[in-house]
């Protein structure tokens, strides 16, 4: 461990931890809690560099933890990290199967059941994640997944991060973010030592104490190294703190701290001779002076602020002399852990593109196939910077390979950039199908920002190069792409042709991806789930991760815009576990996004709310999830009439409109349509729809005329669809509400069948619509169908709606009510699916809920709850 | 960050006990707002404690209500507001 605060002066021994006793006594219980119920916690330790996360650990362990196991891993500050790095040191402690399924480089969820099979093993265990700032996505991910499964796994998880570095960790951030509402999750913040903390620490050195808390902020760091200096006048910085203190070593001492200073975290004691040379014999006076560490890895310094500091002080010509001694090293060592990022971040800085190349890429197919794109971005970038010496083929291969991590990691503008390079090179070293394949991918690229316009014309190329040559797979999934690019468009009738050919030449070929991609597109088109369904399973057999997730995620968009909510429920759930366990953003986020949408359809406010703030907190370039899930915050506010609707829809209409694509525009407009109608205003009605509703029937979309056109009709204003209008719209349309809200009920869309019923023309009908809006908690369009009632005469009806005292029991949603009123009935969660026709795995959510809302851990709890809640009769 | 007026019914009145017990209510709230980014400035109860009117600042309505329904209050309304001084002005 890098000891890193005020608690561990060498030449002073250990002084007290001020101010610490609260973090640490949360420590202390949660460990207790483990002990006792066998249920997890992760605690997640925030505080800026140098605030003694570290220290805090240390004292936890002497004091609360003595009898405990602990497994220790620490992130390290490489630009590239290792991917799993800190696993590797756990597992090589701890052997055994976690031990090989690390080494062999496995998913990150695979590694999570070992890594849980070795916490059952031994609990309860401490498991410490230090510096996850500096983590890379793999280990991210089992951060992620660990805390999934962790009321089931008896440990107490620690990850300590620098919270004023969270702003360039992004990944972490959105970790965080997932966490934070996790039930056992909890957030632990560091403050920085009061000017009285400062005043008792100096009081042993008579310093300035209000001197020492002016220019130390009261960092416990800054303050331990500055008293350590024992300097007559403060020093203005660390910096100076630290080379005051090294100011005092020898020159081999000197010499060796620099050695120790060009590794990022741990230097091994082997590597350290290597490098130091003669110099090593100072290294009993490095670590009495408390500059170094020596810990079970290797050598570190106490504190990374200090290894910065030392790094930057070394004279170019001596810091490169070093990385290239590290680097032969490292490459000459035959350890069973061959370094990739290690070797690739030396060779970088030892100028050697021969190097670079030689192990950039490597580290970066390898990131890649962990699913760690991100890492495996950064390292192709490393390759490309040093890769003066490529030939255009090698480079252009390079762009690619970087921008298919790219794609997957939402880097768009790096991505489009590498392709267009690597097309520009294709094009000059001559080669055909090169380009065709190039203007593929970067059409691809273009669609998800929105740049449809450049992305159709380059589908239209690709096709259009690569039919010059004779048919390969390449061309297939051109045609693919294009089909998918013209689907997107409503251009139906075209995108099935396109999609057709893929799939004959697939087929002649052989190529299943191609064909996956295409059946998907045609299948989609088609809103055929009997066809879309098959091909989530055919993409699993056959391995195609990418292809596979993107079929769930047509699967679900598709089932929701056409209500169809078993279909989407299960697709969103296995979906999105699917894209969870393996790293896959993109998807997911769709996922989620749809997911949105679903819990609208359902009339589970809170739960949209989640999903679509979720999506939102995730900064992708993607718009589509990003449209989706502001047309839903914006009807959400809308109906609960709560500030703002408008600022959501708006922004999503700026993003949907340039696309001039339904699948986009049709949502946000409809969702403006209904916001005008709750104000009262036809007018808005008329001009949020007139654009997409002609566009809609122009591409024969049924859904999107229906919903365009319901809207239309109930603001007054013209509406003629034809034949066009598919489902409970088509009734309504056809001016026969309550066949259409009968049509909803049964489709399991409470808010629409709300809504139809209030456009009949009869007072009961009317009523229930009051009492199902306000039972949603609508109360906007309650008020609105309370006026009727009361216009038509009708006396009795409440004055403003009071929804909200109305709240099911407990906080459940409906779906969740109707959920619990079958586990008190004593039925089994296989029972309740077939029930409810839904998939077991989406009751096993919805009953995990429950659980959790309520408090409790039995389904006999449960029950028992439910009868005091009233939610069931006592004698049921 | 926007400021919003957050008004509760409590039909039944709301009852807030004295001493320890008020207290940990209270940072209960405090710590299960500071997870959604909501922040609890004050609040004003009515004379019979059958209303309550909230001034947060969040990020959104949406984080409001969530933070409600961690702490299982009801919400009437949200209005988002701002400090309209009566001296300002002069």
């Amino acid at each position: 461990m890098t000891g890193k605060a005020p608690a561990l002066d060498a030449e002073r021994g250990s002084i007290e931890l001020l101010e610490r006793a609260s973090e640490l006594s949360v420590l202390g219980a949660a460990l207790d809690r483990v002990r006792k119920s066998s249920h997890g916690q992760i605690v997640l330790l925030g505080g800026e560099a140098g605030a003694g996360k570290t220290s805090l650990l240390r004292r936890f362990r002497e004091d609360c933890a003595q009898d405990v196991r602990i497994l220790s891993g620490g992130c390290e500050p490489l630009f590239t990290p290792h991917p799993l790095g800190p696993l590797l040191a756990v597992a090589e402690d701890v052997g055994g199967e976690l031990d090989s399924v690390v080494e062999s480089g496995v998913m990150p969820h695979e590694v999570v059941s070992a890594l849980v099979r070795e916490l059952r093993a031994h609990a309860p265990t401490v498991f410490v994640l230090e510096d996850v700032h500096w983590a890379d996505e793999a280990t991210l991910d089992v951060l992620r997944l660990l805390a999934l499964r962790i009321e089931n796994v008896p440990a107490l998880v620690v990850a300590t991060y620098r919270d004023d570095e969270l702003e360039r960790a992004q990944p972490l951030r959105t970790v965080l973010g997932e966490l934070a509402t996790a039930p056992s999750a909890e957030r632990l913040k560091l403050a920085l030592l009061s000017p009285d903390a400062v005043a008792e620490l100096a009081a042993p050195y008579a310093a300035d104490a209000g001197e020492l808390y002016r220019k130390t902020g009261g960092n416990p760091f800054f303050v331990a190294e500055v008293l350590a200096a024992r300097a007559d006048e403060i020093p203005e910085t660390v910096r100076d703190a630290v080379f005051a203190r090294a100011s005092r070593l020898s020159a081999d001492a000197k010499r060796l701290l620099e050695a120790v200073a060009i590794v990022p975290s741990h230097t091994e004691p082997w590597l350290l001779e290597a490098l130091a040379g003669d110099a090593i014999v100072a290294l009993d006076e490095c670590l009495s002076s408390g500059m170094l560490n020596a810990e079970v890895e290797g050598l570190a310094f106490r504190h990374e602020l200090a290894r910065l500091a030392v790094d930057e002080s070394i004279a170019p010509s001596r810091k490169t002399a070093l990385h290239r001694q590290a680097l032969a090293s490292l490459a000459a060592a035959s350890g069973r852990h061959h370094d990739l990022a290690r070797l690739a971040h030396h060779a970088e800085a030892a100028g050697d593109e021969e190097a670079v190349l030689r192990y950039a890429p490597e580290a970066a197919a390898g990131a890649a196939k962990l699913g760690a794109h991100r890492e495996a971005v950064a390292q192709y970038e490393r390759a490309l910077r040093a890769g003066n010496g490529l030939s255009p083929d090698e480079r252009a291969h390079l762009l690619e390979q970087c921008a298919a991590s790219c794609l997957v990691t939402d880097q768009y503008d790096k991505g489009i950039d590498a392709l267009q390079q690597a097309l520009a090179l294709r094009r000059v070293s001559g080669d055909v199908l090169g380009e065709g394949d190039a203007q593929r991918r970067l059409s691809e690229f273009l669609w998800c920002p929105g740049r449809t316009d450049e992305s159709e014309q380059l589908a239209r190329e690709a096709v259009a190069v690569l039919e010059r040559l004779p048919a390969g797979p390449e061309l297939g999934m051109a045609y693919a792409n294009l089909a998918t690019v013209l689907s997107a468009a409503t251009r139906t009738d075209e995108a099935i042709a396109w999609g057709t050919r893929a799939i004959e030449l697939a087929k002649q070929l052989g190529e299943t991806s191609a064909a996956i991609h295409a059946l998907v597109t045609v299948a989609a088109c088609e809103e055929d789930y009997e066809k879309l369904k098959p091909t989530v399973t055919r993409a699993l057999d056959a391995g195609l991760t990418g292809q596979a997730s993107r079929a769930y995620a047509v699967l679900a968009g598709s089932a929701v815009q056409t209500h169809r909510n078993s279909v989407a429920r299960e697709a969103v759930e296995i979906g999105s576990a699917f894209c969870s366990e393996r790293g896959i953003e993109l998807s997911g986020l769709y996922l989620r996004a749809h997911r949105a949408r679903l819990e609208l359809h359902e009339g589970n406010w809170t739960e949209a709310a989640d999903a679509a703030a979720w999506v939102l907190r995730t900064p992708r370039t993607s718009t589509t999830p990003r449209i989706l899930a502001l047309a839903v915050i914006g009807l959400l506010r809308a109906r609960r009439g709560d500030p703002a609707p408008r600022e959501p829809l708006d922004e999503a209409w700026a993003l949907a409109e340039p696309t001039g694509e339904l699948e986009r525009l049709g949502v946000v407009a409809a969702a403006l349509a209904e916001v005008a109608w709750l104000e009262g205003d036809a007018e808005g009605v008329d001009s949020a729809t007139r654009f997409a509703f002609e566009l809609a029937l122009e591409r024969r979309s049924g859904w999107m005329v229906g919903e365009l056109g319901a809207w239309r009709r109930r603001a007054g204003l013209p509406a003629d669809a034809g034949e066009s209008a598919t489902g409970p719209y088509a009734l309504l349309l056809d001016g026969r509400p309550l066949e259409a809200a009968a049509q909803w009920k049964e489709l399991g869309c409470p808010y629409e069948a709300a809504l139809a019923l209030g456009d009949a023309d009869e007072d009961e009908p009317l009523r229930e619509a009051l009492e199902e809006m306000q039972r949603l908690d609508a109360p906007v369009p309650a008020a609105l169908i309370a006026r009727r009632l009361r216009e038509r005469g009708v006396r009795g009806v409440p004055r403003g709606p009071r929804a909200a005292t109305q709240r099911n029991p407990g906080g459940l949603t409906p779906r969740e009510h109707e959920v619990l009123t079958l586990v008190a009935e004593g039925m089994r969660n296989a029972e309740i699916a077939a029930r409810l026709v839904v998939s077991e795995r989406t009751v096993d959510h919805h009953v995990a809920a429950v659980f959790r809302k309520l408090d409790v851990c039995t389904r006999a709890d449960a029950a028992a709850t439910a009868v005091r809640l009233g939610v069931v009769a006592q004698d049921r | 960050m926007p400021r919003y007026m957050v008004e509760r019914v409590f039909p039944e009145g709301l009852h807030v006990p004295s001493g320890a017990e008020g207290q940990e209510l209270c940072r209960g709230v405090v710590s299960r707002n500071a997870g959604e980014g909501v922040t609890w400035v004050h609040s004003y109860v009515s004379e019979d404690r059958s209303k309550s009117f909230c001034v947060y600042d969040g990020p959104s309505p949406e984080a409001i209500r969530k933070t409600a329904g961690h702490n299982d209050l009801p919400i009437d309304h949200i209005t988002q507001v701002r400090v309209l001084d009566p001296y300002f002005y002069g």
